[in-house]
This record gives C-alpha cells, structure tokens and sequence, in this order.
C-alpha cells in the first residue's frame, strides 16, 4: 500500500447550512479495502457523498490521481473514476435488470456499452439468470449485487460503498463480502461504510473509524478491530458473534 | 329515451379523437412531473401557443397541414426550452411551492400577453382540408380529427420507442423512478430535466396544432386543460403513461356522450366528477401497476 488512491484534506461536508463531517483528513491507498466505522449520524454516509458530490461541500481537499474534485459534479467525478453505490435500494425498480445495466453505461460512448456489459454480466452470473426480471423484483441481496455491477460498468478506480450488506440475510453478507474482495483484487480502491462492523473489519486492510463528523482513529483493520475502544462501542464487548 | 346508433357512433368518434388530443397533454404533463417533480400549470397555454403558430404558420404556408404543423410543434419546443431555461432550471427539487406559483404565475401572463396582442376574439382556422371529411353511411368525420387522432397516435408511439430504447427516454424514466440512482450512474437531472420539457411541449405544440382545425383558437383555449389533464393524470395513476392514455381517451368518450345526450353544461364538470371518485376508491389512480412509467 504505497500508491495513494484517494486523500482528503481538511475535508467539511454537510447539507444545506448544517456542516456533518468536520475537517476530515485520511487517506487511501490503491486497491485496498477500507473500512470506515461509526456510530448512527457519525456522518460516514455524509462522508462518502461529500467525496462523489452529491452533497454540499464547504471546504477542504479531495484529491483523487493529483487532481483535485471537490467542485466537480458527480458524473465528473464518476468520469475520473469514483464510483458510488448509496445506502439501501439504489437502482430502477420498474427497469428490468437489461435496462440497469444500459443506464450503468450512462457516461460510456455508446460503442463500449456491449462489450462493458458482457464483462460485468461474466463476473455476476446471476445478473444473466434475472436479465428481464424488473430489479424491484429482485430479492435485496441481488439488487445489491445489480447496484455494484450498475457501477463497475465505467470501470471506476475508486469504489465507495455504504451499507452493502444492511438488511441482507447473513448468507447474503457473505457473498456481498466476497464480491467486495473480488472487486479489491482487480485493483479497485474500495472504501465501505458497513453495519456489519466485524465482517467487514475482516476483509479490510484499514480502518478510518469516526465519531460525531470527526476522525477519531485510524489504522490497520486488525489493530482497529482489537483496539479496547473499537471492542467496546462496535465489536458489541466479549459477546461472541460468528463473523460473516 | 331512445338512443340513435348512428349518433351515438358519430360521438364516440369524435369522443376518441378528442381524447387522443387530451392525452398528449396529460403525458406530457406526467412526464414533466416523473422528471421534476413539479406540476406545470402553464401547460395548457402551450398547447394554447401551438394552436396560435398553427393558425398564422398555416396562410403562409398554403393552408399546408403538415408544414404549418412542424412550424406549430418547433415554436412551442422553443417555449418549452425558454420556459426550462429562465423559470424552471433554477428551481431546486424540494421547491414544489415555488414551482406552482412560478408556473401558474406564468400561465395568467401568457394569456393575457396573448389577449392583449391578438385579442380575445375565437379564430377559426382552416387548413387544406377544410371541411371535408370521410363519410360511412350517415356518419361523417373531419379529415383533421382523422389526422389530428392519427397524429397523435404515431407520436405516441415515437415516445414509447424513445422511452424504451434509447438512453435519452431511458434517463428520464430512470430520474423519475429513483433520483439517487441516476445520479450514481451520472445522470446530469438538468439535461433530462430540460429534454422533458421540451419534448412536452412538442407534445403541447402536436395537440395545439392539430386541435386549431376543430375548435376555435382563443387565449384561453388551454386555460381549463391543464386542470382536466391533472384530472387525467390523477385518475391514469401518477407518472403512469398509458394509465394517462387510457383515462384520457375515456374521458374523450365521457365527455362526447354526455355533451351529446344531456345538458351541455355537465360536459365540463364530468371529468372532474370521475377524478373525485377515483381519488376516493382508487387513491393511486386506476392503473396503479404496469406499464410504461415516468414515476
């Protein structure tokens, strides 16, 4: 981990007047998974939208390849390479799983829009089974799996991912986990937001763990993970839970 | 009472052209809402524009229907365009409020603009066609509502095609079904925004112009419109397009029949009947499920 993926600088993001995260500053390194904890209303969701632009940016750095994007709109950012799937079902419901994917290519010229297809569509196979099926009718952990395909289509450098796995069974979680890992292993850069703090801890190789808008601490993903205080407040103490 | 078939055929005819006319409005009105989330209560007032283009367009083309029609749909895009451009881009998505007083603000001035330039005095226009018409028996239609209906059901089917299959349809059904979604696959909502309401008004400006030929052409011709393609938008399920279709053309039909068989006066309020009705049974419209949907 010595390529620099991402950086942010003193970043301050929030909606309209009110500033969530406050002068965040961490980095991340190319193709590793990193894992970003807090408790509810911490800001990570703030956090991830300040860095694709979907929310209001009041200050700082995001520098992403040496250039800086925090006033470029999101399919700018989406062009150079960020990529985001948002919390809870982000797709369209009344498009079948074909016509998804032909929006994943919104920002594609129109002459890579096959071949983009057929790549993701071979790394998900289960996509195929449900080509026609409208993507409301898919159950949440395949529309999860849509939503990260619908992004990988542009072929972004940076993934950022909040709560892939919220409401899936824990089978599901597992097999959110192992596709995050398979994405990581093409070289993708993945940031998660995650409720799933010990599975998640598990396929990272860093940890930004944050509270009330601020960094509180950073590290390896598993020093964070036997930190006393992450333990505490995240890990749920001594209680033994079966990781997914 | 007894009911003469031979009537009754000759209204449910015009009721279907009328209400095929109907339905270019409420679409485009449901398309402007699924993209935009805002009522455009200046709706009428351009079809209103694309019956006046047709009306001047028409002399100086030769009374040519065609010709004059292109004129008539290309002014009233230009005004969608306009509209877009000063009144509607600046507002933000959760200003619904701002958005009924800009557009209901803006209806009132467009009228009167109109009424003050061209005054309110009923034109009747005339085109190629004139008055003739095919006849079945003792039943006789106008070649412009044969053109006007088939007209508006190839346009139909142009914005079926573009909504299906092409990236730009796709993006506004896209926008309207989930905001944040077409956000991350880089949807810029301005530029679908903007090609909603323009292809809207091309609706508008089909429907002006194909209705000048059968009703009279006045500045307030699209005043009462735009409450009854709500009415149709509501009753057809919100952003559901062929729901707006069907409700439209059954309205035509509503419409024609009671106009025809009992005081004319409950023609207008019919509509507004059914839409209350509907509201209270049916809270989601009658076509609640399916088809091809902007919302």
């Amino acid at each position: 981990m010595t390529d620099l993926a991402l950086e942010l600088v003193s970043v301050t993001a929030g909606y309209g007047d009110n500033p969530i995260v406050r002068e965040f500053s961490a980095r991340l390194y190319a193709g590793t998974i990193t894992t970003l904890i807090g408790g509810n209303g911490a800001g990570k969701s703030t956090l991830l939208r300040a860095i694709f632009g979907t929310n209001r940016h009041f200050s700082g750095q995001i520098v992403f390849k040496g250039e800086t994007i925090e006033q470029l709109p999101p399919w700018e950012r989406l062009k150079r390479g960020v990529g985001f799937v948002p919390q809870g079902r982000c797709n369209f419901p009344a498009m079948t799983v074909e016509e998804n994917m032909k929006m994943g290519c919104y920002t594609l010229p129109a002459g890579r829009h096959v071949a983009a297809i057929e790549r993701v569509a071979n790394s998900f196979p289960m996509l195929r089974t449900k080509w026609r099926t409208d993507a409301g009718n898919l159950s949440g952990g395949e529309q999860q799996i849509l939503e990260m395909a619908m992004v990988l289509l542009v072929e972004p450098t940076l993934l950022l991912l909040d709560e892939p796995s919220l409401g899936l069974s824990p089978k599901m979680q597992g097999d959110v986990f192992v596709t995050v890992q398979q994405v990581a292993r093409t070289g993708v850069t993945v940031l998660v937001v995650e409720q799933n703090v010990r599975g998640a801890l598990l396929i990272s190789d860093r940890a930004l763990v944050m509270e009330q808008g601020r960094l509180f601490m950073e590290g390896p993903a598993a020093e964070v993970r036997t930190d006393p205080r992450i333990r505490q407040a995240y890990l749920g103490g001594n209680i033994k839970q079966t990781a997914a | 009472m007894t009911v003469d078939a031979v009537y009754l055929l000759q209204l449910t005819l015009n009721g279907i052209t009328l209400g095929l006319l109907y339905a270019l409005i409420a679409v485009g009105l449901s398309l402007i809402f699924g993209v935009m989330e805002i009522i455009n209560f200046a709706h009428g007032e351009l079809l209103m524009l694309g019956a006046f283009a047709m009306a001047f367009a028409l002399p100086v083309m030769g009374l040519l229907y065609w010709p004059a029609m292109a004129v008539a749909i290309l002014a009233t895009m230009l005004a969608g365009l306009a509209i877009y451009e000063v009144l509607l881009a600046p507002l933000k998505p959760d200003e619904f409020e701002r958005s009924i007083l800009i557009t209901l603000g803006l209806s009132i001035i467009i009228i009167h603009a109109m009424q003050y330039i061209f005054t309110a005095t009923p034109r009747l226009v005339d085109t190629q066609y004139g008055f003739e018409g095919i006849e079945i028996g003792s039943i006789r239609i106008t070649w412009t509502r044969v053109i006007g209906a088939g007209a508006a059901l190839v346009a139909f089917g142009g914005l079926y095609a573009v909504l299906r299959y092409t990236q730009f349809g796709r993006a506004m059904r896209a926008i309207a079904q989930n905001r944040e979604a077409a956000l991350m696959v880089g949807i810029r909502p301005r530029v679908v925004a903007r090609n909603a309401v323009v292809l809207a008004a091309g609706l508008c400006g089909l429907a002006g112009a194909a209705i000048s030929p059968i009703q009279l052409v006045t500045p307030y011709m699209g005043q009462f419109l735009i409450f009854k393609a709500f009415a149709l938008v509501i009753i057809g399920g919100l952003g559901n397009i062929p729901g707006a279709i069907v409700a439209a053309v059954a309205l035509g039909l509503v419409e024609n029949w009671i106009g025809g068989f009992f005081e004319i006066v409950w023609q207008e309020a019919a509509v507004f009947v059914i839409m209350i009705a509907v509201v209270f049974l049916r809270p989601d419209g009658l076509f609640k499920r399916g088809g091809m949907r902007v919302g």
